[in-house]
């Protein structure tokens, strides 16, 4: 070879491949607006988009697994955790994790209300991007999963079994958001739920309890309750609720099916 | 050292020793905050520093390109620099620059956009000293009228750098489109065009140490960077895995970042190949360890280490975790910091007075300390990784339970680090013990080991 060829080797490698790559980004760009659903792109979310650029966030966490790796991905946590949790949780970090314990702690970003509910639209509108499914499973951001759940099995519609409890449990763990992303059925084990586990013994304790003024009078009726309407009964601790709403989130009475609600209520039935 | 100009270079890589230092101790700050609780929350939290230790590691590889670029391009050209006075000037703008960063970044002064963290006045400022930089370097090579292959290679790299910048300055609505952008520069720049301007400084300190013939080294330096090139450019596709981009960018990915170690095999080949059949005729052995290291710590860092997390169905798992800092410390240090450090340690006794051309022993210490070092920091990152992929990916533990179990890796990585860091303060101190080479100093020495015909330095060395 003589260095006019290799000069030839690479005039052409690279033009072929600027060639296919600017040709790949047209694409890309007529692509965009589908698989991002530029449409819902509000100038709210927008300007949620500079609140997560003014105060550095990237640089801690990831968003579409790109960040820090410093701290817990957020590419799902408007579909994990509701607005009220979220924001409550800007509002003061340290009120729902201990630096002691974890050994690292988000500092207060100091952000008004306005900016909190921006940054969360913005999130929101972000972990609707059409982005191949992943993360493959949910990462969850503290607490685990494994203690009673088949480890490694990923969220599944239960098409095997037309048991009521054994599609509650499938339900549990998909449900939009899967309930096992903030409630373990393991003992002692509160994620950004209490945990789940005795519930169904500890029922009947909260409905004979004085502080209770919901509408259920028996166990499954208060199980049924907690999930059409998660603030009828506020378990105790500034991580759950504030301004008596619950932060867990209250669609699933209007995004499940009644079946779906009874076969979820017949699993639960069963953490005794 | 021919020409009085060349000694612009002494002072760009003394910056750049600078902003090295310092990168190291927001480096091991930042790696001290894994193990908590952090003292600093409140004032110098995590994004901070490593906003700061990622930047100025840009700025310092950036200084020294620039500075080795001042020293290659008048022995290439065979002339001074078009304007000693530009030259100065840009290096002031750009080090003020670096430090309104830095101070920036401390009171949250942020573009917030990682690696482009830069306000937007500070990204003008780039820019400007960056078109200062090519036009001093290109009047310089029109003014002698004199080109080679290698200078060429390294200029249209900086060039290039300068042009994949511009996309860096534009606003974006729409977050998908704005990751889609940043790496035309971030990965344009780390896996395309500073590769072809490591590629040149290689091929210059190639023919340089090893008297290997010239005609020889730039035919492969073509086909080296037309391989990087040819794997680099679409290459691009592994960091649009899973960001919202149309599907086929994954299978596009997965081929041609299996193609990168290739570019960077052959690379390390070119250089063991130009050593083998020329010979290590050049005294200053240390240059040597530095350029071969350098190739050798590429094709881990960047080849290995990156092709172990780049095929899609693996980085479905490993998407977001320590897997990427471990990839990302290793190729940024074997392949750039290290071809700096290559470029300083060549050019130290010429640029620097009462220094032996060999190198001493301190010098030999700061490598085999920063190697292992690097190494060992890689392994931890590494290990950290796996593990996180396995507890939090997959079993489905929470992430901050998962990083509680990884603090025997963190300890580790703190360990390794104190290695790596005494390694670079050995080196700094090294190039600081001695004073620059007066202008008189320049103007006396007639013959320098460098310009020695091919076998026969040994002898030059004396003169």
């Amino acid at each position: 070879m003589t260095k006019r060829q290799g000069r030839l080797f690479f005039i052409i490698c690279t033009l072929i491949s600027a060639t296919v790559f600017i040709g790949l980004t047209f694409d890309s760009h007529r692509r965009f607006p589908g698989l991002t659903n530029e449409d819902k792109l509000t100038p709210e979310i927008i300007r949620g988009k500079d609140v997560w650029h003014n105060n550095n966030c990237i640089n801690c966490h990831t968003l579409l697994g790109e960040g820090g790796y410093y701290a817990p991905d957020l590419t799902k946590i408007t579909q994990q955790r509701g607005t009220p949790y979220l924001t409550a949780f800007l509002k003061d970090p340290s009120q729902f994790y201990s630096e002691e314990k974890h050994r690292r702690l988000m500092p207060n970003p100091k952000l008004s209300d306005a900016e909190i509910s921006e940054v969360i639209a913005f999130l929101d509108w972000v972990g609707h991007i059409d982005n191949q499914g992943w993360p493959p499973r949910p990462i969850i951001v503290s607490g685990t999963t494994i203690p009673g759940t088949d480890v490694g099995q990923p969220p599944t519609h239960a098409s095997v079994s037309t048991d009521p409890v054994a599609q509650g449990e499938a339900l549990f763990r998909s449900s939009p958001p899967a309930c096992n992303a903030c409630h373990s059925i393991a003992s002692g084990a509160n994620l950004a739920g209490p945990t789940l586990a005795g519930l169904a013994t500890r029922a009947a304790a909260i409905i004979a309890s004085p502080e209770y003024k919901g509408e259920a009078k028996t166990p499954t009726d208060y199980i049924r309750e907690s999930i059409t309407h998660p603030s009828a009964y506020l378990v105790p601790g500034a991580m759950y609720s504030a301004n008596s709403q619950s932060f867990m989130p209250d669609n699933f009475a209007a995004d499940l099916e009644p079946q779906q609600i009874d076969s979820l209520v017949a699993y639960l039935e069963t953490l005794k | 050292m021919r020409y009085r100009s060349q000694s612009i270079a002494y002072w760009y890589f003394a910056v750049a020793m600078c902003l090295f230092g310092l990168q190291l101790v927001f480096g091991l700050l930042t790696a001290s905050k894994y193990l908590g609780p952090d003292p600093l929350l409140n004032f110098l939290p995590f994004d901070k520093t490593k906003a700061i230790h990622t930047n100025l590691l840009i700025v310092w590889v950036l200084t020294g390109f620039m500075g080795a670029t001042y020293y290659v391009v008048p022995e290439e050209s065979r002339s001074e620099i078009y304007s000693v006075k530009l030259g100065y000037i840009q290096l002031i703008a750009w080090t003020l620059m670096g430090v309104t960063a830095v101070v920036g970044y401390m009171f949250g002064w942020t573009a917030g956009n990682k690696m482009l963290e830069q306000p937007f006045p500070l990204k003008i400022v780039v820019v400007i000293v960056m078109l200062m930089f090519l036009y001093n370097i290109l009047m310089t090579i029109k003014r002698a009228g004199r080109w080679t292959v290698t200078e060429g290679v390294l200029v249209a790299g900086l060039a290039f750098a300068a042009i994949l910048y511009l996309p860096a300055l534009i606003e974006y609505e729409n977050y998908t489109v704005s990751i889609f952008y940043r790496w035309w520069t971030i990965h344009l720049w780390v896996e395309g065009v500073w590769e072809m301007i490591q590629g040149g400084l290689l091929a210059y300190l190639l023919i340089r140490l090893s008297g290997a013939d010239r005609e020889v080294m730039e035919k492969w330096l073509y086909v080296i960077v037309g391989l990087v090139f040819m794997a680099g450019i679409l290459g691009t596709a592994h960091h649009y895995y899973w960001v919202g981009v149309p599907h086929y960018w994954l299978p596009i990915g997965g081929f041609f970042s299996a193609l990168e170690p290739v570019a960077l095999l052959g690379m390390a080949m070119y250089a063991y190949f130009a050593m083998r059949r020329a010979g290590f005729s050049h005294p200053n052995s240390l240059a040597v360890h530095w350029t071969i290291g350098s190739t050798v710590f590429t094709v881990f860092g960047a080849g290995l280490l990156g092709f172990a997390h780049t095929w899609p169905s693996v980085n479905k798992w490993t998407h977001g975790t320590l897997i990427t800092a471990m990839h990302g410390h290793g190729a940024f240090y074997g392949a750039y910091a290290m071809t700096v450090l290559a470029m300083i340690s060549y050019t130290l006794p010429h640029l620097t007075s009462d220094r032996k051309v060999e190198g001493s022993s301190i010098g030999y210490w700061a490598f085999w300390m920063q190697v292992m070092g690097m190494f060992g920091m890689t392994l931890s990152f590494g290990t950290a990784g796996i593990g996180q992929v396995y507890l939090e990916r997959i079993l489905g533990l929470g992430y901050l339970d998962t990083q509680l179990k990884l603090q025997v890796h963190f300890l580790m990585l703190i360990a390794t680090a104190s290695v790596f860091a005494t390694g670079a303060a050995l080196f700094i101190w090294n190039f600081f013990r001695t004073a620059p080479r007066s202008v008189a100093a320049i103007d006396s020495s007639t013959s320098a080991p460098d310009l020695a015909p091919a076998g026969h330095a040994n002898s030059a060395v004396s003169g």
